[in-house]
């Protein structure tokens, strides 16, 4: 009974999970805090104030799936930690593809007026 | 279930942690769910036609208030499966509890958040982007009502028949999915909130 949670997998054995689950918890209401005043203060030039704050979102990620989900690597956790990095992939080609099909469509669909005009000029219409 | 020592036997930790591992599955298809809505958040975030900007929709220390009780659930929640490890079912209760009244809180937080924005105009419907916004957050919001029933049902569970296998194995997965709606939440409130009130 003692050790349910361990042998399911749901624990890591090894080390302190009590603490794990502290420092997860203080360093994630931090990093919460710290992007907050960043964007509250206005600490930073726009570009680098956005790339802090999603540094600090990440970080927290990295924090919460480690001491919370206990994706250490480690043995019961390997399994996961392989889904997970394939999962990583797919959400990674999923945003960015999007993205980037949605922004540069953006650019090449909208000509302007004048433009669109000698094209339908010399082209004879669509 | 009195022998804190009691060895389990080959069948029920092997199905212990196959059901973590396919819940675990569950959980990265969800995070796909949501990867995909962020996408179209991304994209339809642009200038909209009609309706409010980003900036002057939010109020963000409220929004900081949300992310503080839905982070505070999440680790009431780690806690309750350690007190359940050590054999203690009143703290797991308790832990359990505050990770309901935590999680309601917020459930409450983000419904007033979007009745007020709906009776300003600006509902789903206005435009693309707040369609998109409605749709992210409300998905999430929508996950975290269910949590809150299957907690609710859990907790009961539990008060009936104690610290067995089959509860210690649900509240396990419970913990998973509650974790991982905090981090979908990191987020929100990162790409959401705080770069849309930039």
């Amino acid at each position: 009974m003692k050790n349910y949670f361990e042998d399911i997998g749901a624990l890591p054995r090894s080390h302190n999970v009590v603490a794990a689950y502290v420092v997860g918890f203080v360093l994630s209401l931090l990093l919460t805090l710290l992007a907050y005043a960043l964007v509250v203060q206005n600490a930073l030039p726009h570009q680098m104030l956005i790339a802090a704050i999603i540094a600090a979102a990440l970080l927290q990620f990295i924090v919460q799936v480690y001491c919370f989900l206990h994706l250490d690597g480690q043995q019961g956790s390997r399994d996961r930690l392989i889904v997970f990095g394939f999962a990583a992939l797919v959400v990674g080609i999923l945003v960015s593809g999007s993205l980037w099909i949605m922004f540069s469509l953006n650019g090449r669909m909208m000509p302007d007026p004048a433009q669109m005009e000698q094209y339908m000029n010399n082209e004879g219409g669509f | 279930m009195n022998d804190t020592n009691e060895i389990l036997s080959v069948d029920e930790r092997s199905k212990g942690s196959t059901t973590v591992f396919g819940f675990w599955l569950y959980l990265m298809t969800d995070l796909v769910l949501f990867a995909s809505l962020f996408a179209v958040f991304a994209v339809l975030r642009g200038p909209a036609f009609g309706g409010a900007s980003m900036g002057n929709m939010f109020s963000l220390p409220y929004v900081l208030v949300e992310t503080i009780v839905l982070l505070s659930s999440s680790f009431a929640c780690g806690i309750a499966l350690l007190c359940a490890r050590a054999g203690s079912i009143r703290g797991a209760l308790a832990w359990l509890s505050a990770t309901f009244v935590l999680g309601a809180i917020f459930v409450g937080m983000e419904v007033s958040e979007f009745s007020s924005l709906i009776a300003q105009g600006d509902g789903p419907s206005k435009n693309g982007f707040l369609s998109s916004y409605f749709t992210l957050v409300g998905t999430h919001g929508t996950h975290v009502a269910i949590g809150l029933l299957w907690l609710l049902i859990l907790i009961v569970a539990m008060l009936q028949r104690g610290l067995t296998h089959g509860n210690m194995r649900k509240l396990a997965l419970f913990a998973m999915f509650w974790h991982f709606l905090e981090i979908v939440w990191i987020f929100i409130f990162t790409i959401v909130y705080l770069t849309g009130s930039l």
